[in-house]
């Protein structure tokens, strides 16, 4: 975790342009004390995740992340980059699991520009890969930028 | 083999407070240190009238305000022990910020039967839960797709 804190840099449409890579955000490797705050803060408690006789039983070796923690971390990309307010969509599709030590790095793409309802919009990819390069998630996203001078 | 008649079922509405204390942890948990989503200041500092929902705190909207889900699954024969969570969507309608009251309801929107390399038979589900806020606004649809093995 960084101990840097900063709000959300105001960033204007003009300002990104298709092909722009979002700053990078690696995390911390992922524990087992974040996976039993991780259930008790979203309130999903499939003892999967934090139970490691269940893992076993199940076959899968030891405990698994919540798929929603890893779409959290590309949510906390997201922030970063455009603010909260200003995400129109933001989809996922899990595509391994994620284990504990396992470093999730974050990366993000624009791939397109374009006006709709009035609103100027940015699109992009996002995926989040584990320290062997494994993709355990990655989706799309859709967020609307002011204008410059459009304030 | 997925019941296909149960396509277009909504689940009993919920309803949810959005806790700013909720925000902080789920935060805390993410390891998400904006101040914005973890104290009011610093939010309203930021230009927002209290904590802003963060993309993904929808989630706890789920968990926390529909602790009946699990059981409206089984009750159209989902076996909850089963599933394994495919894609998460999101649609922002409007702004969500701590203080805010959520109705939500959810609806199966597709459901299907399809064989898996071992041959063995799985359900992929389609749900979609739509919020509305307290002033009667959409806020929110979140969609998740669920791989019944």
């Amino acid at each position: 975790m960084t101990t840097e804190a900063k709000l959300p840099t105001k960033r204007y449409f003009e300002d990104v342009q298709v092909g722009d890579e979002i700053p990078q955000l690696v995390k911390a490797p992922v524990t087992h004390l974040q996976l039993v705050r991780y259930a008790g803060a979203s309130g999903d408690f499939n003892p999967l995740h934090t139970d490691p006789k269940i893992g076993e039983m199940l076959g899968i070796g030891g405990i698994i992340a919540h798929g929603m923690l890893i779409m959290g971390f590309l949510g906390q990309l997201l922030s970063d980059y455009v603010g909260p307010t200003a995400l129109r969509k933001f989809g996922v599709r899990f595509k391994s699991m994620t284990r504990l030590d396992d470093v999730i790095t974050c990366s993000g793409t624009i791939t397109e520009k374009y006006e709709a309802d009035g609103e100027a919009c940015i699109a992009g990819k996002i995926q989040a890969v584990d320290q062997n390069g494994d993709v355990k998630a990655s989706g799309t996203f859709v967020a609307a930028l002011p204008k410059r001078g459009g304030e | 083999m997925f019941d296909q008649s149960k396509i277009g079922q909504s689940f009993p509405s919920f309803t949810y407070q959005v806790e700013r204390c909720k925000i902080h942890e789920l935060n805390l948990a993410i390891g998400d240190e904006n101040p914005i989503y973890h104290s009011k200041e610093a939010a309203q500092a930021a230009g927002y009238p209290d904590v802003p929902a963060s993309p993904t705190t929808p989630t706890t909207f789920q968990f926390w305000g529909n602790p009946d889900f699990v059981k409206h699954l089984m009750a159209i024969g989902v076996n909850v022990m089963r599933i394994i969570h495919g894609e998460e969507e999101y649609e922002y309608l409007a702004p969500i910020y701590a203080g805010d009251v959520l109705t939500g309801v959810t609806t199966l929107v597709d459901g299907k039967s399809r064989q898996s390399k071992d041959g063995s038979s799985m359900d992929i589900l389609t749900l979609e839960t739509r919020y509305t806020n307290q002033k009667g606004q959409e806020v929110l649809k979140a969609r998740q797709v669920l791989i019944v093995r």
